[in-house]
């Protein structure tokens, strides 16, 4: 099996990742959102575990949110009532929608099996008194990993844990970098799989099968990749059922802008003694999600990407009742159709209306 | 199919209508400034009054002009120009309702009477994100300047810690600075004195709602959500006191006099969620079984729910970044859930009518919360069912009194259990 199948599999059985890890009696401290700060669980010397959802349909967690919550916060509120997450050892949220304040709340007052915590990031990005506010949440969350593993975090132990997950941010926008070529050399839906593995995985393992992959699909161009370049970006994407719409509708997706994706990796942290503050301002110094200010910075952030990846058309994914990317939808279709055609769908997280999407996706492409 | 049949909620207060008159001298206040060319400020919700107050700055309120023309049935129409510029419909129908307005080509003369464009903007996550979001297409739409100003969720409950107010505070002389460079200067001496005015507003709705307690209900919700008005939008003047002085005085009346909204009250609601604007009627349907909403969380919503002691006029800015981030619309829960057990025993309320705004990403997230919380600490029931508050072409008149019918009737049955 090559490193790509490797890495497409354990995509598929995450459950494999979790049980050689917690064999040794190591913990896992699951979480949900790009901003909770994964190298101070990392140097503590447990594994931070981002928690995707499921197309599954919601039964239980639909008599505690009301419909009109965020599909993919139901999804995930539904698989911890099913004891889904029972394998983490905490649960850990930060401040980034509406919808993930009120999953703290149920969390907290539902799931006894799991804590669940949550790191107060400020919202407004590139700001001295936020950084200063948000150094002392950090240091409150340090101290909660300290006492769940039973280890005390060193800077050094904090400076190691930032080169490895920056390295991994290397090796994936390094892979990434090949779908800027005429012809990719992977597929959207294919990287979906790897950046979604590499981050739910030990990073020591991740980063040398991504280095692998590197050198496997660096001279290959894939398939019907001469088609209309696609950007996606919006809501959170956890599974790569839109992207192979789209690839099957005879688009090529060269570039996506998820959490899930390019969002996790697309920036570094910037040298400082510190780690703690290295930390903290790689944080709130990267508007790459719908929830920060100012927007510029995101405006900017996605031009570059249009740009690098010479992109023809961009389709926004808005999760109904996604708050932060359905409000910004309206004034970011004016800014990206300067630069290219923007078509925007609106779904479930479970994307039922898969058929309508079809007709939706084959006419933009067909159009571009 | 949806029927529309509505009706104004009846009021028994002489002083709501004084209330009612201050808000249109309010809004022809902020329109004749425009004319003088002073700059008008938008804002939102949790942004302290006292501020812009201390500043005599004319400002729309995002959350109070959508409010005010839905009442009159005109929301629906400036939500359907946002949803025509691309906003979804799963947005706020307040924020879509005032984008409606922001951007029409023409408005209705209702509407015109209020509107004022704006020549800049301060918005906030308190206590919802959504608005930072919708705001910035108002701010493109009219080439205003816009100030960010964040706020921490509250996950500490009554103990926040001085770094988190250090932060908010330090957001808020932002804001200060901000509207100095457009021209609008907060004068130090009037925004301590805000603050103690706001203090003796506090002071005094709490006395207003000590009143309201009584049995039987000296006034209902219709007349509270009109009431609450100072508390939302007159923290810091003079004006707001002075009203509120004059509820009191009436309202002690009504309670020595042992006057309630009805005669022969055998039941106390309490509403949580938005209510129904265009339809305040609904709040008095329940009265023909002797049924009174008594409270509505609205009322509370920005600084009804604090003590009072914890503002310090010495102390602004501090004093500000604390009553907004214990306000109990700051999720997370706990402030909130705490408020409405206590709301729920003070006011002796027999049940709770929880409405679910489709639109809203912030009340229906507590709806299970509070029915729970509620029940397990007061064995209160609570029956939740969809209403949109704003959006009239969301309303079904037949199921909400369906709902409210098989609710209180239960209640009723319960009671002679």
């Amino acid at each position: 099996m090559g490193s790509l199948e490797k890495l497409m599999d354990i995509f598929e059985n995450p459950q494999k990742e979790i049980d050689e890890w917690k064999k040794d009696g190591k913990k896992i401290v699951g979480h949900r959102c790009l901003y909770v700060p994964e190298e101070i669980i990392h140097a503590a010397g447990m594994l931070p575990y981002p928690t995707f959802g499921t197309p599954e349909p919601i039964s239980k967690a639909d008599s505690y949110f009301q419909p009109c919550a965020c599909e993919f916060v139901r999804n995930i509120f539904d698989l911890s009532m099913d004891k889904k997450f029972d394998f983490l050892d905490t649960m850990v949220l930060c401040n980034t929608c509406d919808a993930v304040r009120h999953l703290y709340n149920m969390w907290d007052s539902y799931i006894d099996s799991v804590p669940c915590y949550m790191v107060n990031n400020p919202q407004k990005m590139y700001d001295e008194s936020g950084i200063q506010f948000y150094l002392h949440e950090l240091e409150k969350f340090k101290e909660l990993m300290e006492d769940l593993s039973g280890t005390k975090i060193t800077d050094d132990a904090l400076k190691n844990s930032i080169e490895l997950f920056d390295e991994t941010r290397r090796l994936l926008k390094e892979l990434n970098a090949l779908r800027m070529r005429d012809i990719p050399a992977i597929a959207g839906s294919e990287f979906l799989r790897v950046s979604m593995a590499s981050m739910l995985m030990p990073k020591e393992k991740a980063n040398l099968l991504l280095k692998e992959i590197i050198d496997e699909v660096k001279d290959r161009e894939i398939k019907d990749g001469d088609g209309p370049r696609i950007m996606l970006t919006g809501s959170v994407m956890d599974n790569p059922t839109l992207i192979e719409l789209v690839e099957e509708m005879g688009g090529v997706v060269v570039a996506d802008d998820f959490c899930t994706s390019t969002k996790y990796f697309w920036y570094e942290t910037k040298p400082n003694s510190n780690p703690m503050e290295a930390i903290a301002r790689f944080n709130l110094e990267r508007s790459v999600c719908g929830h920060t200010h100012p927007v510029s910075n995101r405006y900017d952030y996605m031009n570059e990407l249009i740009d690098d990846f010479n992109v023809d058309g961009i389709i926004y994914f808005n999760i109904k009742y996604c708050h932060p990317f359905v409000y910004e939808s309206a004034t970011i279709k004016k800014q990206l159709e300067e630069k290219a055609p923007v078509l925007i769908l609106e779904t479930d997280h479970s994307l039922s209306g898969l058929g309508q999407l079809k007709t939706r996706v084959q006419a933009f492409i067909e159009m571009l | 199919m949806t029927t529309k049949v509505t009706a104004p909620g009846k009021k028994n207060l002489e002083t709501t209508l004084e209330i009612s008159k201050a808000i249109r001298a309010y809004y022809a206040g902020v329109k004749l400034a425009k004319m003088e060319g002073k700059p008008v400020v938008w804002s939102y919700g949790l942004v302290p009054r006292e501020i812009f107050h201390a500043a005599e700055a004319p400002v729309l309120y995002l959350e109070h002009l959508p409010l005010m023309i839905g009442a009159k049935q005109l929301s629906g129409h400036y939500m359907q120009i946002a949803e025509e510029e691309g906003f979804s419909r799963d947005v706020c129908a307040f924020h879509r309702c005032f984008l409606g307005c922001s951007v029409a080509k023409e408005r209705e003369p209702y509407l015109d009477k209020f509107f004022v464009s704006p020549d800049l903007i301060v918005a906030s996550n308190l206590p919802c994100m959504s608005e930072t979001k919708s705001f910035l297409y108002s701010a493109d739409y009219h080439d205003a300047p816009y100030y960010f100003l964040d706020a921490p969720i509250n996950t500490w409950g009554k103990d926040v810690p001085e770094y988190a107010i250090d932060y908010f505070a330090g957001q808020l002389q932002g804001t200060i600075d901000f509207m100095a460079e457009k021209g609008i200067h907060v004068d130090w001496d009037r925004l301590k004195e805000a603050v103690r005015l706001s203090k003796k507003l506090v002071e005094l709705w709490r006395e207003i709602d000590v009143c309201r307690r009584a049995v039987p209900a000296p006034i209902s919700s219709v007349d509270g959500l009109t009431a609450a008005y100072p508390l939302i939008q007159l923290p810091g003047t003079q004006l707001g006191v002075t009203l509120f002085e004059r509820l009191l005085e009436e309202l002690k009346g009504k309670v020595e006099r042992k006057e309630g909204v009805l005669e022969d009250e055998k039941l106390r609601l309490m509403w949580f969620g938005v209510p129904p604007f265009y339809n305040m009627g609904l709040l008095n349907y329940g009265e023909k079984y002797g049924a009174v909403v008594v409270k509505s969380m609205v009322e509370y919503i920005a600084g009804g729910g604090y003590d009072p002691a914890i503002l310090d006029p010495d102390q602004p800015l501090k004093s500000l970044a604390y009553k907004a981030l214990i306000d109990i619309v700051n999720p997370t829960a706990e402030n909130m859930l705490d408020f409405i057990v206590d709301a729920v025993n003070d006011f002796k309320v027999d049940g709770l009518v929880g409405v679910v705004k489709r639109s809203c990403g912030l009340l229906p997230g507590y709806m299970r919360l509070a029915k729970d919380t509620v029940y397990e600490n007061t064995g209160v029931p609570t029956t939740i069912f969809d209403l949109d508050g704003l959006d009239i072409r969301e309303y079904d008149d037949a199921t909400s009194k369906a709902n409210l019918d098989s609710f209180i009737e239960a209640l009723l049955a319960s009671k002679r259990r």
